[in-house]
């Protein structure tokens, strides 16, 4: 029955859809107004279902072209995985250590890992972004950066 | 305020030397990013923004026009001479520029880009002057149900004309939508799909999704295509300078195509990307000879380059009268309108003269200004291209990290960022179009506040949109603009069905 890849999406679709309408048939009322706070999201999750059926339904053939997009060799897949889980380690580490030591093994992993092996320049760009960043940002628009272990 | 007045008023901004100062870092920021292949000028509007917190509206956002418009301009370097679009509206620049580039015409196939644009770009700029204001005073009597509509019909139209399925895109329309429904609603006060999180009490802010849907995203397709080739060092550009006839040649494409790429901006929906098209198709079908158009034709580069900035400006129209954006890329325009405490529309003329005027006025300095960087200085703005692919993955994963960072102080919305990212990724590589769910995001809450008050003012009684003549025919135009076309694709996909 899930054969074609709209048909998998659109049951995807269709259970997110069915969840949000679920919730919002959940949401509490309010006397007083004329349109409570749940008129919208019910609309809206009523008509993601119908077009989550439709797109299980239709028969539009996939392109080629649409179809070498989602040929992603897994290898690849990986990488992007990889990439991420080192955002998210970034992220993790970000306000306790702090953004110019977190963000120069960042940009130096990160670079290193996708491929950059002139490390004399990699090591040159990950120190002075980060330094270049926090002064921009700290000094001159204001806005804090977290200074982690760092004493300045 | 007259017209002339308010020119002078918006050149007083544009002029001054703070204002010329933030067009060109605009301009050339845009540029730049433009340039990049696969990071496009939604991403350059959001990895801007947090720059301009806490300065003046005026030139912050005279600076974030330039950081658009220059992205637009620039994108056309890196089709001519790496086919690879720097942004999707110079799609079809590759089409006769790459061919040039590859007969040893480089220079000559940058030249004839930068001139048409800046003659799209101008022209436009000047019909945007007479335009914005006109439709500025008529839309000041416009009440919610009338602004609903309008909205509606923008939605719809980004929908039914994007590239790829209908249905896709109004599923990707409507997930933008419901997840501006997150949040404590603003006017009962209810949570809505917080569950209970505090982090989610203000909904997610649109710099989340600007850059998480658009920039990482981008940056994953980058990965992808990490090894593809970027610019070699010994490659020549060539001369720049074009003959008599070959201005003559291109006289032609320019003048007739920067109309129509104005009038495709300005409406909702199409933006640079369709107009670009539309004008390469255009000229192909007037052409004399056909059959050049492709391999390195004048009037195939100059066509969708002077459409595509005009277009640009063009979407100025809706965005600074109405306050309503027609496409992706002036929804997160509006973005930043709203970060600096402007909101857009009709009484932005009459209230913010400097700022309306001032926007306007500074698009005539930033063409100049990025007529001189793509001439003269183009073959060394192009190094850029030469930067490791590696290198731009990490530091535009920073942009963005930074960028959401600044606006919150929250850790919560970095994560937020990180799922947006692995969202836009999914919709890129199962075809569903990034731009209705972002314009639907912006539109969103609006739209529901719009839908509410109409409600009030009827007492619940949905007449309040077919009753008056205003409101009745928008919504008939986005019924209209969604089933034509949707029923031509079900025909000819039918008839493609059969066939097989």
């Amino acid at each position: 029955m899930l054969t074609s890849i709209n048909r998998k999406l659109g049951l995807l679709i269709f259970i997110v859809a069915a969840v949000y309408l679920y919730l919002s048939f959940q949401l509490p009322n309010y006397e007083y107004a004329p349109i409570d706070a749940d008129v919208i999201p019910k609309g809206l999750g009523i008509l993601l279902l119908v077009l989550s059926v439709f797109l299980f339904f239709s028969r539009v053939v996939e392109t080629d072209a649409e179809k070498a997009k989602r040929d992603i060799p897994k290898k690849e897949l990986g990488v992007i995985a990889a990439v991420f889980a080192m955002i998210f380690v970034y992220i993790l580490l970000f306000e306790t250590i702090g953004f110019i030591i977190t963000t120069t093994l960042f940009i130096f992993f990160c670079s290193w890992f996708l491929g950059y092996r002139a490390w004399k320049t990699n090591i040159l760009v990950s120190l002075l972004f980060p330094i270049v960043m926090y002064a921009i940002f700290v000094f001159a628009l204001g806005i804090v950066l977290p200074r982690g272990i760092l004493p300045f | 305020m007259d017209a002339f007045q308010g020119l002078l008023t918006g050149f007083q901004v544009a002029l001054s030397l703070e204002g010329i100062m933030f067009v060109l870092i605009g301009v050339i920021v845009g540029t730049l990013i433009g340039m990049m292949p696969g990071l496009g000028p939604i991403s350059a509007i959001a990895i801007m923004i947090p720059i301009t917190y806490g300065m003046d509206p005026a030139p912050a956002l005279v600076m974030m026009a330039g950081v658009y418009y220059g992205a637009v301009f620039g994108g056309s370097t890196s089709s001519i001479l790496l086919n690879a679009p720097g942004i999707s509206g110079t799609v079809a620049t590759a089409f006769d520029g790459y061919p040039m580039a590859q007969q040893g015409k480089a220079g000559k196939a940058l030249a004839i880009a930068a001139i048409s644009s800046f003659v799209g770009g101008t022209v436009s700029v000047v019909l945007l002057m007479l335009l914005a204001p006109a439709l500025s005073s008529v839309a000041i009597s416009f009440g919610p149900p009338a602004y609903f509509a309008l909205m509606f019909m923008g939605l719809t139209a980004i929908s039914s004309l994007s590239e790829g399925s209908t249905i896709k895109a109004m599923i990707a329309a409507v997930a933008g939508f419901m997840v501006v429904t997150i949040g404590i609603d603003p006017q009962t006060g209810t949570q809505r799909f917080t569950f209970g999180n505090v982090n989610l009490f203000d909904g997610f802010d649109f710099l989340i999704i600007a850059l998480g849907l658009f920039a990482v995203a981008e940056v994953c397709m980058l990965i992808l295509n990490r090894k593809n080739r970027s610019l070699s060092d010994d490659q020549k550009l060539g001369s720049l300078k074009l003959s008599k006839a070959d201005l003559k040649e291109m006289s032609g494409p320019v003048s007739r195509q920067s109309f129509v790429g104005f009038l495709l901006g300005v409406l909702p929906g199409a933006g640079a990307t369709i107009a670009s098209f539309i004008s390469y198709i255009f000229e192909k079908r007037i052409a004399k000879n056909p059959e050049e158009f492709g391999k390195g034709s004048i009037k195939g580069l100059a066509a969708p380059e002077s459409s595509n900035n005009a277009a640009t400006s063009g979407a100025f129209v809706p965005l600074l009268s109405l306050g309503i954006p027609g496409s992706g890329t002036t929804a997160v325009m509006l973005g930043a309108f709203l970060v600096l405490g402007v909101q857009p529309g009709p009484l932005l003329m009459t209230d913010r003269p400097e700022i309306f005027w001032g926007i306007i006025a500074s698009m005539y300095l930033g063409n100049v200004f990025l007529l001189i960087l793509n001439l003269p200085l183009i073959p060394y703005l192009a190094k850029i291209l030469s930067i490791p692919r590696p290198l731009l993955i990490s530091l535009v994963i920073m942009f963005s990290l930074i960028g959401v960072y600044s606006i919150s102080f929250n850790v919560f919305d970095l994560y937020m960022l990180l799922v947006f990212g692995a969202l836009g990724f999914a919709m890129r590589i199962f075809s569903f179009p990034a731009p209705p769910f972002i314009l639907a995001f912006i539109l969103g809450g609006m739209m529901e506040q719009a839908f509410r008050q109409s409600m009030t003012i009827s007492n619940g009684s949905l007449s309040i949109f077919v009753d008056s003549p205003l409101p009745l025919s928008l919504l008939l135009i986005a019924l209209v603009s969604l089933l034509v076309p949707a029923f031509l694709k079900w025909r000819s996909n039918r008839l493609a069905y059969k066939q097989r």
